[in-house]
């Protein structure tokens, strides 16, 4: 079953008099661990496309199911829950709480989540996630103190708290250089290589694009291209073939 | 609810981050906290502060008064016989309360006792004062049996601690052109002793020298000493009493704000002369009333008995006669019989003698006065510490709610949801509020204390007064704080993320 299945979605907005159509009709289906890299210009509707997988927006027309069940007309309590539970998601601003240290950033779905946990059950499990993400002794660190990269991971490891069924990531790599951003997609390919999360990453680069599974071509609020990606690129190899940069670490 | 204990400690988490920003909102609530307490602490201190001076005036006096109104021709028998032996003699108390015109319950206290020799139709079986001593010196002597002798032996009562004799009359006062009709003391040296709320404004009282020799001194209450002569110190002037000169040796007013001098009164509308004075000039032996204070409120009791079995051995009164005098003490267990509240019984007691009706009657009426007063001031600047305080709060939470719309954004992506939202500013504005509230109520406490100590007032702070300073703290927080809060929690999730 998909994890993600759109029908005939349109989104509308009204800015004064005029009538923009971000979304025309798209519809997509999404199975459990593909690694979907949506492409597009600017413009092309993939961000509204985004905000809507990710229960922020809601479709001016047209069905989205979750996880098979049906979120384009639940209310914004129920979406609350929907995103704390089944999405995570990776910004291009990485969008960590400032003057926060990282295990706090880390922590916040889970303060959010139904199922109350113990103050030392929360910090246990977030100083996990970031140990995966290789930030363990970063840990006390606030976002100013840490590198482009290392905010990203802990944007990563905040998104995969609650284990999501999907991650959604808005241009992960917009901020960062070549390498780090690299880096982030090897994250990501490893992440559904040994979790089999589903991935949906949204870009206007078309090489970004290539480490995905399948690439999603957006333009003018229409699907215009969904194939898979036969030519996918490894992260992993091609930061093993890289001169070792200096580790912002 | 579940989220309540989280969203504190973000809440406070935002708010160490500020530090300056975060005090500077809290003193309006912390200046209206501190006042409110103050108001709460002064008022109620305000009750006990009566209380204690009327313990501190009746309960360790005794008034040994000349004539005994009670025993009356017409009640004969045993039961004259069996009153006769009878001390403390509460039995004349009833004349207080029995007044008729009373309008409110306390207001009989506070009239002037009617004298029983006043009725010209009362039988006494004693001669009244002006049969025995003529109608002009009616006012002096009421019933004459009352020596300096008497005085002399009550000093020696082991257990007795001041003993003042007491004659009391009108008089003309002159100081050049001036005059002024006023109430007249003559009294013993100790008076000041047994007055506790003295305080000497210019000069002394007169000595015990000068009480021996009947010298021609007078203590000008302040009252007089204004109407006499202004601002100007009268100590070392002449005055002029029963056409007699008296030099000024000082001036008495009231050492505590709660017992304010006022025209007509008994204490600082008066003049003190040594009685022997008055004897003197007036060629009299006998005294009004004997003022006796006990080192301990605790012997009033066996004080009392022990004067009036002295006082009827010396007056030679046979065992089947009744008292030719009065003792009158606290006569508390008598009067809360009578189904008084105690601390209304002990006004009473205070009452009896006349000697301190008037401070009752001015601290009664003064304090009233003054707490209204002071209740209304620290009012209006709580509630207006408190209405500016909230503002500053609303204030303060809205600039954070736009400044930290992203963050918002960031919560309600990551499965917060609007009431979340809203709890976390709430909590914000509350624990602005109440940690304002608690430096309020340190504050607060602080300066009750030093206003009591300031104005020896006991100011008294309940469990409760804090507990009230607390909660107007946090309903000002959550008054204020609730529309920032539910701003920021209608914010749309995507519009809070894209918020730049």
């Amino acid at each position: 079953m998909a994890v993600i299945s759109v029908r005939n979605l349109t989104k509308t907005y009204h800015v004064g008099e005029v009538a923009v159509h971000a979304l025309r009709g798209v519809s997509l289906e999404i199975e459990k661990g593909e690694f979907v890299a949506v492409v597009g210009p600017s413009g092309s509707g993939k961000s509204t496309l985004m905000h809507i997988l990710g229960c922020l927006d809601s479709p001016t027309s047209g069905e989205y199911f979750l996880d098979g069940a049906d979120v384009s007309h639940l209310s914004d309590d129920e979406l609350s829950e929907v995103r704390n539970h089944k999405i995570g998601f990776v910004f291009q601003g990485f969008n960590l709480l400032p003057r926060t240290s990282a295990l706090e950033n880390v922590e916040l779905p889970l303060l959010y989540n139904a199922g109350s946990l113990s103050a030392t059950e929360r910090r246990r499990r977030a100083m996990e996630a970031l140990a995966a993400v290789g930030l363990r002794d970063r840990a006390e660190h606030h976002p100013n103190q840490l590198s482009g990269g290392q905010q990203q991971r802990v944007a990563i490891a905040r998104a995969l708290m609650n284990r999501p069924s999907i991650l959604l990531a808005d241009e992960p790599t917009g901020n960062l250089d070549s390498r780090t951003s690299i880096e982030v997609l090897d994250i990501f390919q490893s992440l559904r290589e040994e979790r089999g999360i589903t991935i949906v990453l949204i870009t206007h680069e078309p090489s970004v694009a290539e480490y995905g599974s399948r690439i999603v071509a957006f333009k003018d609020g229409r699907i215009v291209s969904d194939t898979p990606n036969l030519r996918q690129r490894v992260a992993r190899g091609e930061l093993a073939e890289m001169p070792i940069a200096r580790e912002d670490a | 609810m579940r989220a309540i204990r989280p969203s504190l400690m973000i809440a406070l988490r935002a708010l160490r981050r500020n530090k300056l920003q975060t005090a500077l909102t809290m003193i309006g609530i912390t200046i209206g906290v501190a006042t409110v307490l103050t108001m709460i602490a002064l008022g109620s201190g305000a009750e006990s502060a009566i209380e204690d001076q009327v313990r501190a005036a009746g309960m360790n006096t005794i008034i040994v008064t000349a004539g005994n109104y009670k025993t009356k021709t017409e009640d004969s028998g045993s039961a004259v016989e069996e009153q006769g032996r009878i001390a403390p003699r509460v039995e004349f108390v009833p004349a207080v309360w029995r007044n008729p015109q009373g309008a409110g319950p306390l207001m009989p206290l506070f009239r002037p006792v009617f004298h029983p020799e006043d009725d010209p139709m009362e039988k006494h079986d004693h001669p009244t004062a002006s049969q025995r001593l003529g109608d002009t010196e009616a006012g002096l002597g009421a019933a004459a049996t009352l020596t300096s002798a008497d005085a002399d032996a009550i000093r020696k009562i082991s257990g007795v601690q001041y003993v003042s004799e007491g004659i009391h009359n009108n008089a003309h006062v002159a100081w050049g052109a001036k005059r002024w009709f006023t109430r007249l003391h003559g009294d013993d040296v100790s008076l000041p002793l047994i007055r506790r709320a003295w305080v000497f404004e210019h000069g002394r009282f007169f000595s015990k020298r000068e009480q021996s020799h009947a010298a021609q001194v007078v203590v000008l209450g302040s009252i007089v000493s204004q109407r006499l002569f202004g601002a100007e110190n009268p100590v070392g002037k002449q005055v002029s009493i029963y056409k007699q000169p008296f030099e000024v040796v000082g001036v008495v007013a009231s050492g505590s704000w709660l017992v304010a001098a006022a025209p007509g009164d008994d204490q600082f509308d008066a003049i003190y002369v040594p009685f022997t004075t008055i004897q003197r000039l007036l060629n009299l032996s006998k005294l009004n009333d004997i003022t006796i204070t006990t080192s301990s409120s605790g012997e009033v009791s066996r004080i009392s008995q022990q004067i009036t079995d002295l006082l009827r051995a010396r007056h030679r009164i046979g065992v089947k006669d009744p008292d030719d005098f009065t003792v009158t003490s606290q006569a508390r267990q008598a009067l809360a019989k009578g189904g008084m509240l105690p601390q209304v019984a002990r006004s009473v007691v205070g009452n009896i003698a006349g000697l301190e009706k008037v401070t009752l009657e001015q601290l009664g009426k003064t304090l009233d006065r003054a707490s209204r007063t002071m209740t209304a001031l620290l009012a209006s600047v709580a509630a207006v510490s408190l209405l500016v305080g909230g503002i500053g709060i609303m204030n303060i939470m809205l600039l954070s709610v736009t400044e930290r719309t992203r963050e918002i954004g960031i919560r309600r992506a990551v499965g917060a949801k609007a009431n979340d939202v809203l709890r976390q500013f709430l909590m914000e504005a509350v624990a602005l509020s109440v940690t304002g509230g608690l430096a309020g109520i340190a504050i607060g406490l602080a300066v009750s204390n030093i206003i009591g100590q300031w104005v020896q007032w006991s100011v008294s702070i309940s469990a409760l007064a804090v507990a009230l300073s607390f909660g107007i703290a946090a309903m000002v927080g959550i008054f204020f704080g609730y529309y920032p809060a539910r701003q920021a929690s209608r914010i749309a999730p995507i519009d809070a993320l894209r918020y730049e």
